[in-house]
């Protein structure tokens, strides 16, 4: 049995365990990953929502209940968090535009607009008026975009479509990397003549190096040109989950992925070690300090059964929002569901309230309360908790 | 009932090599749990496409639910092998490991004969890719050297694996000799094809044949207090998960549980202070592939960690592509393009960091990515071996 | 205006199959239909073609009927019905007398059986209780009402019959105390059509007294709600029946990829209400989970209500009236038609247009047992796994629904709803249920020039309201992670419910 000993063990490869983990390995610390999968950022727009009520994100932190995430966080702390995850961006060559104060609108697929903070440079030029002309360029076959969503909402817009001999927006974007398929297309967009104004694509713009391709294209047509995030498969998710994860390696992080924690050691209420469900023996990974990042339920951090709520890894008492018929509301556009409370609850030190275990952190969106989809704070929270969250395990092991 | 977990979220999608460069595949998610629902007991299999899954299995590792997409895959496959004719190729696949006996037995021949280019045009007749050249034999394979080596408290037994023992024995036997400079007993059995190219190609006898003549050979040892030591991470990805799971063969669940990958092996050593190993300085960049097979065990990267040990080398992790040729898979011919693109990728990404050597437990990475990134592809073992020469030739 | 000789209100079972009886005996009709086939208890129902098991202790003369029926649309609806057979599965306390009284009442009826032992049951249905006493083979079938309504319409059709769907009746004609016509309204397009008739027959199902009461009469009827629930994948590939008298959640259905389980009995009195309560969901699963046991871990993908128009008994159980069918002649020009069930339909078609047959001075009788529905080469059918075959240009995934069915169905039906689509193709149906494929078949509809952006976002939002209403009484366990997931990608990515 493997007694490899971290100072930290972050569960939970998502957002926020990403960041929460990049924070410790920059303190020096010793720290292992563990994910049982991908993070559902891969599927997100790649966008950081921070707080969507109002222009200035700020501004909306006062409006939110008390037992809201982010009061734990405080505004200073989402500031600093947000700057910090720009500075963690750029060293990984994807960078990200946007602060803490200032809200965005991006275009949807569907034509509408989505308020968000800080973007990938593919996206910054999202925002555009109805006065100005846009053009769009879609690929023949392609599943999940079709321009006259757009073209029909606006009045000022056309759009072109490219035969990318492929036609899923992975495939799309496997293309892109290739010099000689992106020299054809720039040669194609060049000769369409598109009248003067933004030009928008599906995010298919690369997986690995979407900033130099869409600065080529930029350059060489002479426009500002923007990605629109499209349905899962996300490439901007993608780009975003792989940068922190390699970032993470780089930094001399370790990781184990794939597999469940199959169970853990206690002594004193003091968690001593997990372990993994691994193919033919369990591997034991022991540290001095754990991080639940495991998610919600889509994540699976949280599973809801008939008539109770769990959490996967440790099993904690979740905060639950009444029996099951309470859950959702009749009205799916309604985006207060009870449920969406639902997590673990957690002191200023964002340890669980309802766990004695001393040397647990949670950050998150398995945190209550945090109501992800009302408040519009998904990766905005997860950042921000986590690098907090970092910051208490640090000063606990210390 | 894994499939069931399934929300479609399409992570898997994100993950899967073959569906981003080749249309013809669907995708994990299509092709397992989507698929699975209309996969019906008593009903015939039509899904030919099922083949073009290289069971790299980045999308079991990829699934936040265990759904486990690669696995319903690969028993689609083997249903649909099993009612098809199996084509020329699958069969020479499966009995790789006799093949091997033989282009061993008659290494200079088969070599020259394998280089030729009437026999290349034979092999693309049959639907053997010709893209890169076919690993050579070798006379001396490690089955005929089964002697015991060294002495110590700890006593293990080598399961080398046939690209060792047929292609490269000579790096078999620098792993057995680290594996003794760790301070064990260390034993290299007659064995037989772990039994993934014949699960690879639709041919589950064969696979379970083999798995049984395994078990039994290192179960006799692992009784008498041995431990199992693998260095090819797909050989011993069978060996833990494909024992106990698809092959279901009797003390199945007993090898895995008594089986290492050879890094995680001497990483415990040193963690419990059975060796205390001096590395010596080493001025090298390497670039890491993480053979697929590798990232499936779940063990995390088990070498990285003794890289840590020593002074002097960066390393640059590179766990995202799979090299393309996964086994058998890209020495066919329909699968050819998709193991070149594959190839290439994974390459790109790897030489555009400029590395002074490419390092990758599988052999058939190594061949792989050797061949499109032109730089020389070692076994992290052999990085551990000239650190270590290098400390002892200091002192 | 419009003239014809016979008017049917209604696109159930019952109004396409009797479209279809007059179509084959001449009689120039129209049916209209306020939303689409198959849109009440017809398409709210199991989808078994009955044996008559079900029905033989306590209802010999409906089960009679049944068997008969069944072995008529083997024949005639080949590519609507899975032949799966069924089992009645006797478990430890269910009475013995009663599985007696079963036997010998099927043998009095003509129902097939054959008595199984628990492993021979097992080697059939795997999923079974272990603990069974034993199980009797009877021959149930698994039905797909949606499309047996689809394909009456279309023999009614190939023989000049009109069929308006989406057409809601807002006004019966009535000339000196006659029902002479009707007034109908285009759902989409609020146009009116006025279609005057010698004959109306109303096959409204539980609409069916507020029909009568437009022209002037009424029919007494009682509603009796039943909710089923669809699984994530099938768990038997035969028909699963409780050996007891009839009950909650004793039939469980294979079709398609999926398992329907139910139902629950509860008078109601409007049929419109077609709220399932989480608690029925429960009842339906625990009871399912007496035969088959890994219905308790199983994924419930949705749940669903429909309304059973059942003749009036005073006092009683919903469940102890008669399954049986009865014709009103109001006297008034219009006849109405209720009771029944879905196995029966065609025969129910058949007594139906006899009685009006004498209007018409023509001596055409009914053929509708012996000639096949019309419309079946294009239809997939059996077996599931067939299907796998070709995976190019799909956009329902769960469902294998490619972008040409999506466009063939627009173009040949004019679909302006996407459950038009979804009904005639299976899209959506599956465990995500439309939670990809809604934006992308719209997507294509949109591209076809089908709607205004106006339009689109409305007949998108309401198709996921309605989605919701399907989805939430299951929502548990990996159900509720997927609808998480849908909601993050229409209220997440695409921001719907917040554009400005």
């Amino acid at each position: 049995m493997s007694k490899t000993t971290f100072d930290a063990v972050i569960i939970g490869g998502g957002m926020a365990g990403l960041c929460a983990s990049i924070h410790l390995l920059e303190k020096g610390l010793k720290v292992a990953l563990v994910s049982k999968g991908d993070p559902v950022i891969s599927l997100s727009t790649g966008c950081i929502d921070l707080l969507g009520s109002t222009p200035d994100p700020m501004d909306g932190l006062d409006m939110l209940p008390e037992e809201h995430p982010y009061r734990l966080v405080g505004s200073d702390g989402i500031v600093e968090s947000i700057e910090t995850f720009k500075r963690i961006m750029a060293e990984t060559g994807l960078d990200y535009v946007g602060d803490a104060h200032t809200n965005r609108k991006i275009l949807t697929p569907l034509g509408t607009t989505k308020t968000t903070c800080l973007v990938p440079e593919t996206i910054m030029h999202s925002e555009f008026s109805d006065e100005k002309y846009l053009h769009l360029i879609s690929f023949d076959g392609i599943k999940d975009f079709y321009p006259s969503y757009i073209t029909s909402r606006k009045t000022l817009a056309g759009y072109s479509t490219f035969d990318a001999g492929v036609s899923t927006t992975m495939a799309i974007a496997s293309r892109f990397e290739e010099k000689r398929f992106l020299d054809e297309f720039i040669s194609w967009l060049k000769a369409l003549e598109v009248p003067p104004g933004k030009i928008a694509l599906p995010a298919v713009l690369g997986i690995e190096s979407s900033k130099e391709i869409i600065s080529r294209i930029s350059r060489e047509t002479d426009r500002k040109i923007f990605e629109i995030p499209t349905l899962p498969p996300s490439i901007p998710g993608i780009r975003l989950f792989r940068r922190l994860k390699n970032l993470f390696q780089a930094k001399g992080g370790y990781i184990y992925w794939g597999n469940d924690v199959a169970s853990f050691e206690t002594t004193n209420n003091h968690i001593e070690a997990i372990t993994l469900s691994t193919p033919g023996r369990p591997h034991r990974v022991g540290g001095r300090a754990f991080m639940l990042s495991t998610g919600s339920f889509v994540s699976g951090g949280l599973f809801a059964h008939r008539d109770s709520i769990r959490e996967t890894v440790f099993g904690m008492d979740v905060y639950l929002p009444g029996p099951r018929q309470g859950w959702f509301t009749q009205d799916f556009f309604a985006r207060d569901h009870e449920i969406e409370k639902a997590g673990i609850r957690v002191d200023k030190a964002f340890r669980p309230i309802d766990s004695d275990m001393e040397n647990l952190f949670v950050c998150g969106s398995i945190l209550a309360f945090s109501q992800v989809m009302k408040y519009q704070c998904g990766n905005g929270l997860a950042l921000s908790t986590g690098f907090m969250a970092a910051k208490s395990l640090e000063a606990g092991i210390s | 009932m894994n499939f069931e977990h399934c929300i479609r979220c399409t992570i898997c999608v994100e993950s899967c090599p073959v569906f981003k460069v080749n249309p013809a595949y669907p995708g994990p998610k299509q092709a397992g749990p989507d698929s699975q629902r209309f996969r019906l007991d008593n009903e015939k299999s039509v899904d030919s496409w099922i083949k073009l899954c290289c069971q790299c299995k980045k999308c079991n590792v990829a699934c936040p639910y265990g759904v486990n997409p690669a696995d319903i895959i690969l028993e689609a496959q083997l249903a649909y092998s099993e009612e098809h004719l199996m084509p020329l190729t699958a069969h020479m696949f499966a009995n790789n490991y006799y093949m091997e006996t033989l282009g061993s037995a008659f290494a200079p021949i088969a070599n020259r004969v394998t280089g030729i280019s009437i026999v290349k045009n034979i092999m693309n007749v049959v639907g053997i890719s010709t893209y890169m050249p076919m690993p050579s034999f070798h006379a001396l394979s490690l089955g005929r050297s089964w002697k015991k080596k060294g002495k110590g408290k700890k006593k293990v037994v080598f399961f080398y694996g046939c690209f060792l023992n047929y292609n490269r024995p000579d790096l078999g036997r620098k792993i057995r000799d680290l594996l003794v400079s760790m301070g064990l007993e260390v034993i290299l059995p007659h064995q037989v094809c772990c039994g993934l190219p014949a699960l690879g190609n639709g041919d589950l006898k064969t696979a379970r044949r083999f798995a049984k003549k395994n078990a039994g050979i290192l179960c006799d040892y692992i009784d008498r207090g041995y431990d199992v030591v693998y260095a090819c991470t797909s050989c011993g990805l069978t060996l833990v998960h494909d024992y106990p799971g698809i092959l279901d063969i009797p003390n199945g669940q007993k090898v895995a549980e008594n089986t290492w990958n050879i890094h995680e092996y001497i990483l415990d050593l040193i963690d419990d202070g059975y060796v205390e190993p001096v590395f010596g300085q080493m001025n090298k960049q390497i670039a890491y592939h993480i053979p697929c097979h590798l990232r499936a065990l779940g063990i995390g990267y088990p070498a990285t960690r003794l890289f840590d040990m020593i002074p002097g080398l960066e390393y640059k992790i590179f766990d995202e592509n799979c090299c393309g040729l996964s086994g058998s898979y890209g020495f066919k011919k329909k699968n050819q393009e998709t193991s070149i693109k594959l190839g290439e990728i994974a390459a790109k990404a790897i030489t555009d960091t400029r590395p002074d050597v490419l390092v990758s437990d599988c052999g058939a990475c190594r061949m792989q990515l050797g061949h499109f990134t032109r730089l020389d592809a070692l076994d992290p073992a052999e990085i551990l071996i000239e650190s270590l020469t290098k400390a002892t030739q200091k002192s | 205006m419009i003239n014809t000789d016979v008017i049917i209100i209604g696109g159930g079972a019952t109004g396409s199959g009797i479209a279809r009886d007059l179509a084959l005996r001449g009689i120039p009709h129209y049916l209209v239909e306020k939303n689409d086939f198959a849109a009440g208890a017809t398409g709210a129902c199991h989808g078994l073609l009955h044996s008559g098991g079900r029905y033989v202790v306590t209802d010999p003369d409906s089960a009679a009927e049944c068997i008969s029926e069944n072995t008529i649309l083997r024949k005639i609806a080949r590519k609507c019905v899975e032949k799966t057979d069924g089992l009645f599965v006797r478990l430890p306390g269910d009475s013995k007398r009663f599985r007696d009284r079963f036997i010998k009442s099927c043998k009095e009826v003509g129902i097939s059986t054959e008595v199984l032992s628990p492993t021979r049951a097992f080697d059939l249905v795997p999923n079974l209780n272990p603990v069974i006493e034993e199980a009797i083979r009877v021959p149930d079938c698994s039905i797909d009402p949606f499309r047996l309504c689809m394909l009456n319409a279309i023999s009614s059709r190939n023989k000049g019959g009109v069929v308006l769907i989406h057409h809601k009746v807002i006004e019966v004609i009535k000339e000196k105390g006659l029902c002479v016509g009707i007034r109908a309204r285009d759902q989409f397009t609020s146009q009116v059509k006025e279609i005057r008739a010698k004959i109306i027959i109303n096959a409204s199902g539980a609409w069916g007294d507020q029909m009568a009461k437009m022209g002037g009469s009424q029919v007494p009827m009682t509603l009796s709600r039943g909710s089923l629930v669809i699984t994530n994948h099938r768990l038997t590939n035969m028909v699963i029946n409780r050996l007891r008298p009839p009950s909650d959640g004793d039939i469980i259905v294979p079709n398609e990829a999926v398992c329907l389980a139910g139902t629950t009995s509860i008078t109601t009195h409007d049929p419109d209400n077609i709220q399932v309560d989480a608690a029925e969901v429960d009842i339906i699963a625990n009871e399912a989970e007496q035969m088959l046991p890994v219905f308790g871990t199983t994924r419930i993908i949705r749940a669903y209500t429909g309304v059973r128009p059942l003749l009036k008994a005073p006092g009683g159980d919903s469940r102890s009236i008669s399954r049986g069918f009865q014709i009103i002649d109001h006297e008034n020009g219009m006849f109405s038609i209720l009771g029944g069930k879905l196995t029966t339909y065609r025969l129910m078609a058949e007594k139906m247009v006899d009685r009006v047959m004498a209007e018409f001075g023509t001596k055409a009788s009914c053929t509708t047992a012996e000639k096949p529905l019309d419309g079946q080469d294009e239809l997939s059918g059996y077996p599931l796994s067939k299907r796998l075959k070709n995976l190019d240009n799909i956009v329902c995934e769960c469902e294998l629904v490619t972008k040409e069915d999506i466009k063939r169905t627009v173009n040949r039906v004019g679909a302006r709803h996407i459950s038009d689509i979804q009904h005639r193709t299976r899209l959506g149906m599956g465990p995500c249920q439309g939670g990809f494929c809604t934006y992308r078949a719209l997507g294509i509809m949109q591209e076809m020039g089908r709607y205004s952006p106006d339009e689109s976002m409305k007949v998108l939002k309401d198709f996921l309201q309605r989605r919701f209403r399907g989805i939430r009484p299951a929502l548990w366990g990996d159900q509720l992670r997927e609808e998480q997931m849908v909601e993050g990608i229409y209220l997440g990515i695409l921001n719907i419910g917040q554009e400005e």
